[in-house]
Formats: C-alpha cells, structure tokens, sequence
C-alpha cells in the first residue's frame, strides 16, 4: 500500500444502476459505488448476486434498465455512438478465458489491438509492426512470451488466463473487469493470476475491478471490498472488516422460507 | 410424511402409470391402420405391382446379357471424359466455396446484418437446395450451351445452397464465449466475424467441403445425361447408338470413379478432423 495522502481520482462512478432481463429477472437494483483510479477493487457475493451484470453492464455487452455509469466524468451510458472506443478502454478477463482457441497466442493478444485499427486491414490478418510489439510486451508482462505462437487451446488453464490477461492489457485499457477469472483454477495458479492482476493496478495504474466469490482471496488480495447479494451492494469498506456477520450478510442473506416438501393430501 | 401416506402416493401413481400404458397402446394400434392404410393407397397409386417383376424379368436379362461383358477396348475413349467430370466436380466445388462464404455470413443468426436479410438468404438458399443439379443443369444447357461449363455452374450452384446453409448453421452454433470476448475488446462486427467466427468454424467447412467434392463427383457423372458433360454424356450416347457393351464399360468407370472418389474423400476428412 503506498498509505500516502496522494490525491485519489474517481475513475469510475456508477449510480443507480439496474438491470431487468427480459425473462423477468431483476440482476442488479440500485447499484451505486465510487471506483478511484488505479485501484484494486474486488467484487465479493455469491453465484447469482449479479457481479457478472454489473461488470457486463460498466463496458455495454450488457445494456443496463436504469441508471448511469462515469468513466473519467464522461457518462459511458446511455448512447451507442462510441460503444467500440469505449469498450476499448475496458479490457475484460473472463472465468472460462474466452481464448480464441484456434488462434495462435500472440493472435489472440493481438484482438486486444482490433479497436484501435479498421476493418479492411483486419480483413487480411494483418497487424502492424507496433501493435505486434504491444502484444508481445503485454506477453511478456505474463511470463507467457515463450509460448507466443503455440495455438491457444494447447495451454493449461492457467496460461490461458494469463493469455487473456495479456489481450486485456493490449488494448492499453484504463479499466480492466476481471469477472471471475478465477473460478476456473486450482488455489496456487489462481494466486498467480491474481498477483498479474494486482500488478495490472500498482505497476501500470490501471483501475482493475475483479468480481470474486472466495473470501480467502479476497481477504489475501483486496484492500477495499463491494459485498453483492441479490442485486444489491450489501458492504462497502476496507477487506479487514469483513467479519462474519459481513459475510453473513452477503452470503445467507434472506434465506428462503423453508417449506415442508410433503404435500398434505 | 407417514408410512400410510407414501404407500397410498405409490399405489395412485402405479394405477396412474397403468392408465399410461392403455393409452400408449390404442395410440399406437390406431397410427399403426392409418399408415398401412396409406401405404396400400400409395402403393396401388403408383402402381407398385410385383408381378411385373417377374413377367418382366425375361426383358432384363435380355438387356443384361446384350451389354456384358463390358467393351474394354472402349475404355481409352472415356479417358478424356472422366477426366472432364473430375475437372467439373472439382470447379463445381470451388465456385460454391466462393458463393457459399458470405451467403453463410448473411444467413446466419449470429452474423446476419439483418433478421429480414438473414430470412430471404435463408430462403434463397432453400430454394438452391430444393432444385437437382440435373434441373439446373437443363438451364444452364439452354444458356450457355452444350457441355462441361453448364455442369460445373450446375454443380456450383446447388452445392453453395448446401454448403452455405451447413456453414450458417455451425456459425449459429459457436462458443459465444469467445465471441463475447472479443465484443468486449471494442473489435468492430467484421473483425469479429473474422478473428472470432471463423476460426470456429473452419475445420467444419473445410471437412463439409471434401465431402461435398466427393457428392459433386457422383452429381458430374450424370449430368451429361443432359447433355452437359463428363462420363453421363458418353453414358447416354452409346445408348442411344444401342452400343450397350460400351455402355457397361461407362457403367464400370463411373463406378470405378466413385468408389476411389469416395475413398479419396473419407481420408482426406478424417485428417482434417
């Protein structure tokens, strides 16, 4: 932690935000919080409290119901206008890596520089010689440059996630979501991708927020924590407080009205 | 629950099993009139008379013994004409490559522009598949004349229906996974397409390809009947010359033909695969 009085800068500020699928389920109600640049945010609740929403809902594959998300003071809702431009400054890592897996490695860290060049060059796969360098730094930044024309699908889960994690940081984003991008991986490769993406935070001060369900990572890795339940922010504060009525909370929140199964005939 | 009441749940749920089964029963009795009903009336409709098997098979063997043996000395004259129906199955298949990759992009789902342009794609590709090669074939003969070029446009378009409506369909079927990652890198529609879509679907098309070669080569072998070349044409005129050994040593080419082709093809597929 640097613990010093350095002026910390919102990036993102999201207020009010909710989201109704058409089927009818209400995911996110009401959302609100205050992201500052350059942090470690982790998003902690259990399958089902919407964290996947919120996160799909900040870079638009998800179009919110109600309320608005700032980025940098620019409001990102609402208009579909610069949709790519504003995708492209939020990388995204997922839980199942989402690798193109027929792509080489170095081709799938490439898609991370698709937003900043046309369609008609795309169109012959070709990259200029930057974007190659881009690629591979981000590469190398993973410790996966070695690996670097091995087809995707060759890899461990863990490297594929730390591919991934090279393809968010290609695009040079400001935001980076992590949803889940853990749930997939044995405890010590998970830890190493968790450090890859905290450096992402301290070393390149890219605000990163990263959607967990385990409280022994979140405990071990954040320093402020969101609690979700239900489509709902159920805590706000630093990883240390999380005690057990906290996680109480956010995880056994309103149980269920236990009904006898039998029914009297 | 109590013991009394779970053993009476059983016994209502045994006597509601049994209702099942009568059911099933009278349904099934009940389809099984209809169909042999309908199948007799068919039969009789198109004539199916087994008699005619036997009275006629005095006039096959007839025509059997009149064409075997096969003229081999025959054989060098169809040299030429296989090789014509390989080269027309072979740009018959290319041409529908070409076609089939972008009426896939429109006709499916996932990639169409739009859901109007998705369904009339669709439809036009329904209508391609709908139509025999030997139909076409009889038009293209018409307008640009005799000969191979009219079986290879033949080919070309009836194979673009199928193999773009199969392209389509696997495009519909894709990890979206993968695509959505790369909505999220801010990667325009096209480029998606290409570094998302394709990559997915690829080993699918090149393997449907081989074996729509293969098709394509049994298709050629009889367009010529239509007069638009390859083995059919050399087939029907030494019919019509009532040269019925040269007509055998046809038969056995383009058996041969098909047989290798096929061959040929299942290897070839089950490398790619």
């Amino acid at each position: 932690m640097d613990g010093s009085m350095t002026e910390t800068k919102t990036a993102l500020s999201i207020k009010g935000l909710s989201k109704t699928y058409n089927g009818g389920i209400t995911a996110l109600r009401d959302v609100s919080m205050d992201v500052a640049a350059g942090e470690f945010l982790v998003i902690l609740g259990p399958s089902g409290a919407g964290k996947s929403t919120l996160m799909r809902c900040i870079n638009r594959l998800v179009e919110p119901t109600a309320g608005h998300v700032f980025h940098d003071g620019r409001e990102i809702t609402g208009s579909k206008a610069n949709l790519r431009l504003i995708r492209r400054d939020f990388g995204m890592v997922f839980q199942q890596f989402n690798l193109v897996k027929r792509l080489s490695v170095l081709t799938n860290v490439l898609t991370g520089r698709l937003a900043y060049r046309s369609a008609w060059r795309s169109l012959f796969y070709s990259f200029s010689q930057e974007d190659k360098r881009i690629a591979i730094e981000c590469l190398a930044r993973v410790n996966m440059d070695h690996k670097a024309f091995q087809r995707a699908d060759t890899l461990s889960g863990g490297e594929q996630q730390r591919v991934a994690i090279a393809r968010a940081l290609a695009q040079k984003p400001k935001v980076i979501l992590a949803d889940e991008p853990v749930a997939s991986l044995d405890p010590k490769i998970a830890r190493q991708v968790l450090v890859y993406l905290k450096e992402a935070a301290s070393d390149l001060g890219i605000t990163v927020l990263c959607n967990l369900h385990q409280v022994e990572y979140t405990r071990e890795f954040a320093q402020r924590v969101v609690g979700m339940s239900r489509g709902t922010v159920v805590y706000d504060g630093p990883a240390a407080n999380l005690g057990d009525e906290i996680l109480h909370t956010i995880y056994y929140r309103d149980p269920d009205a236990q009904k006898a199964n039998g029914d009297a005939e | 629950m109590t013991s009394v009441a779970v053993a009476a749940n059983v016994e209502s749920t045994l006597a509601q099993e049994a209702e099942h089964g009568r059911r099933r029963t009278i349904k099934a009795i009940a389809w099984t009139i209809l169909a042999v009903a309908v199948l007799w009336f068919t039969a009789n409709q198109i004539g199916m008379k087994p008699g005619a098997i036997i009275t006629g098979a005095p006039f096959m063997w007839d025509f059997l013994t009149r064409m075997l043996p096969p003229d081999l000395s025959y054989f060098p004259n169809l040299y030429d004409a296989t090789i014509e129906t390989i080269q027309i199955a072979i740009w018959g298949t290319i041409l529908a490559v070409i076609m089939s990759v972008p009426l896939a992009l429109l006709g499916a789902r996932t990639t169409t522009p739009h859901i109007v342009v998705f369904h009339v794609t669709r439809m036009f590709l329904n209508a391609l598949r709908g139509i025999n090669e030997l139909v076409f074939a009889l038009i293209f003969v018409s307008a640009v004349g005799l000969g191979p070029f009219a079986g290879v446009l033949a080919i070309a378009l009836h194979a673009t229906g199928m193999l773009a409506k199969f392209v389509a369909e696997e495009a519909e079927g894709i990890d979206r996974g993968q695509v959505e990652a790369l909505e999220a890198t801010g990667a325009g529609r096209m480029q998606i397409i290409l570094f998302g879509i394709i990559p997915q679907v690829i080993p699918a098309f090149i393997s449907y390809t081989i074996y729509r070669l293969d098709v394509s080569i049994r298709s050629a072998t009889i367009l010529g009947l239509v007069g638009a070349g390859g083995l059919g044409f050399s087939l029907i005129k030494t019919m019509k010359l009532f040269q019925y050994h040269q007509t055998a040593t046809c038969i056995l080419v383009i058996f041969v033909l098909v047989l290798v082709s096929d061959w040929i093809c299942a290897r070839l597929r089950a490398k790619v695969i």
